[in-house]
């Protein structure tokens, strides 16, 4: 990893920098059509660090959200394992481990920017004034402090995702599990949200799995990009992004950012 | 200044309003001239509408106490608190069922065949067998008014916890909410619009139910008066004035559904359009 960021190690090898291990990893889906099986993902081989922002990247298919499903134990293996800190992805959703971001905000329409952010904690049955402090917290952290009153419908859609993003922070979790949460906005939006998200990981300290199918988007965030290639749907490259943090947006400008886009766009097999 | 008024005024839908009522005016006005051409009986069986409305305000005793407008009110209470009670058990039976039928797939298999064939029995044709049961036409009438609520309700509740988003839903999994909260904080407050769609349904059913089964049977009510005026018991303008005041009573037993929604969903308040949730398709 290029960047500063002190992981905690020991000899014994029980805490060895790895949050999420994948092996040999295989989802198959009965077919609409017929009695077969469709293959959406096979014999996947991957190691998540602590800390580490990730992303997968690939066409519609290659089972970039499937992958990420069976991290957050929406969907479970045909074949392989995955563990996450030496847990199944089932018991740390319990703990409630997980913030998940969806592709749509999936806000509650009923429930004000606050109130969402809250429900998490409800769930939790954590105290009234812990709850409060933390929905202030986490809506300063994304910049809408001042939004919190306004219901879903009031707001825009960057404004809406960010409280997305501010709910799945509020639990605390480790891992906070990202599916294409910008793809439905606009290209000005998305950049500005694409900075924000960083300066939001830099400060949060978690680790990051982040689904797009935008090359840029995911050179621009991450530490590593995994390239999913489908049919069936496996992982085609793992390219490492060395390009120094902070990162703002204009980076993408620098030659280095060009070069390991193309390292990615290249990496596609049989698209 | 006063062209460009009126000029608005004919591309508004008010003038579509104006041209439909006017029309409708006339309809009734020829009709009651021509059946009293006709007329056998001392009233004339369709009266002109001037003398319906002049018959709400006339002091004119219909029977022996009280003058059209009295007998009328009087009546109305006694229907719409009947209607009023049916309407209130079954909307919360509905609701319960719906509940039921979310919670347990068997329950819905076993239950919701026999709901339409409920749905699907007349009124007339249940009312005697319910008097039956009862043994009370009060009773029976609130029954009744309460089975029609019943359907409605339970119906568009149960597809109000089926509309909720997978999405949704699993934001709920992956925060390991127990069933409980799920329903709590999701399924029920989601559903909210459905069960109100139903109300709305079912509350000027539940009245028209009332003075339905009321012709069956005395013991008072709009129903019954209505079909004394129409044996001649008693003035014809009693029969017109319940036919004005229910539909009026219909339509406030709407509105007075919409207020309550207004009033339980701030979030719909401020008139702002849902926004259009994201129709694309997650890639698997």
């Amino acid at each position: 990893m290029q960047f500063a960021r002190k992981l905690p190690k020991t000899d014994t090898g029980v805490d060895d920098g790895i949050e999420i291990r994948i092996e040999n990893l295989s989802v198959r889906f009965p077919d609409k059509n017929s009695r077969a099986t469709v293959d959406a993902l096979t014999g996947i081989n991957l190691d998540i660090r602590r800390g580490e922002f990730i992303s997968l990247v690939g066409p519609s298919g290659c089972g970039k959200t499937t992958l990420l499903r069976t991290i957050a134990d929406l969907q479970a293996p045909s074949e392989g394992t995955v563990t996450v800190r030496g847990r199944t992805p089932r018991e740390m959703r319990l703990q409630k481990k997980f913030g998940i971001v969806f592709q749509s905000p999936v806000l509650y329409d009923w429930r004000t920017a606050r109130r969402n952010v809250c429900m998490p904690m409800e769930l939790m049955g954590l105290p009234r004034k812990q709850r409060t402090r933390t929905v202030s917290e986490m809506l300063d952290l994304v910049n809408l402090l001042g939004s919190g009153h306004k219901y879903p419908h009031q707001m825009s859609g960057g404004m809406q995702q960010r409280v997305g993003i501010a709910r799945a922070l509020a639990t605390q979790p480790e891992i906070l599990l990202m599916d294409e949460p910008f793809s439905a906005l606009d290209e000005f939006t998305k950049e500005k949200l694409n900075e924000e998200l960083l300066s939001i990981w830099s400060i949060a300290k978690k680790t990051v799995v982040f689904v797009t199918h935008n090359i840029a988007e995911s050179v621009f965030l991450s530490d590593r990009v995994v390239v999913l290639s489908p049919h069936p749907g496996r992982v085609s490259a793992v390219v490492e992004i060395d390009l120094p943090r902070p990162r703002h947006l204009a980076v993408r400008d620098t030659p280095a950012f060009g070069a390991l886009v193309s390292r990615v766009r290249n990496s596609f097999e049989g698209v | 200044m006063n062209a460009i008024r009126w000029k608005k005024f004919f591309a508004s839908p008010k003038w579509v309003t104006v041209v439909w009522v006017l029309g409708l005016i006339l309809v009734w006005e020829i009709g009651a001239t021509v059946v009293a051409g006709v007329k056998r009986t001392p009233e004339n069986v369709l009266p002109h509408l001037y003398q319906i409305i002049g018959s709400v305000f006339s002091s004119q005793k219909a029977n022996s106490t009280q003058t059209a407008i009295q007998i009328v009110l009087s009546n109305a209470w006694i229907t719409l608190m009947r209607a009023g009670i049916g309407f209130a058990l079954g909307a919360m039976a509905g609701f319960m069922l719906a509940l039921l039928m979310s919670l347990f797939s068997a329950v819905e298999k076993m239950i919701f065949p026999y709901l339409m064939m409920i749905q699907m029995i007349p009124i007339l044709g249940m009312a005697p067998i319910v008097l039956a049961i009862t043994r009370d036409i009060d009773k029976s009438r609130i029954v009744i008014a309460a089975i029609l609520t019943f359907y409605p309700v339970a119906t568009n509740t149960l597809s109000g916890f089926k509309a909720v988003e997978r999405e949704k839903r699993e934001l709920m999994f992956s925060l390991a909410a127990s069933r409980y909260d799920v329903y709590r904080k999701l399924l029920i407050p989601s559903s909210l619009p459905y069960l109100f769609t139903g109300l709305k349904i079912a509350a000027p059913m539940a009245i028209t139910a009332s003075i339905l089964v009321d012709t069956l049977q005395g013991g008072g009510g709009l129903g019954c008066m209505m079909s004394q005026s129409l044996k001649h018991a008693m003035t014809i303008y009693v029969f017109w004035q319940i036919v004005f005041l229910s539909a009026i009573i219909g339509i406030l037993s709407y509105q007075l559904m919409a207020w309550l929604e207004k009033l339980v969903s701030p979030y719909r308040r401020s008139g702002g359009d849902f926004p259009a949730t994201d129709a694309k398709e997650p890639t698997p």
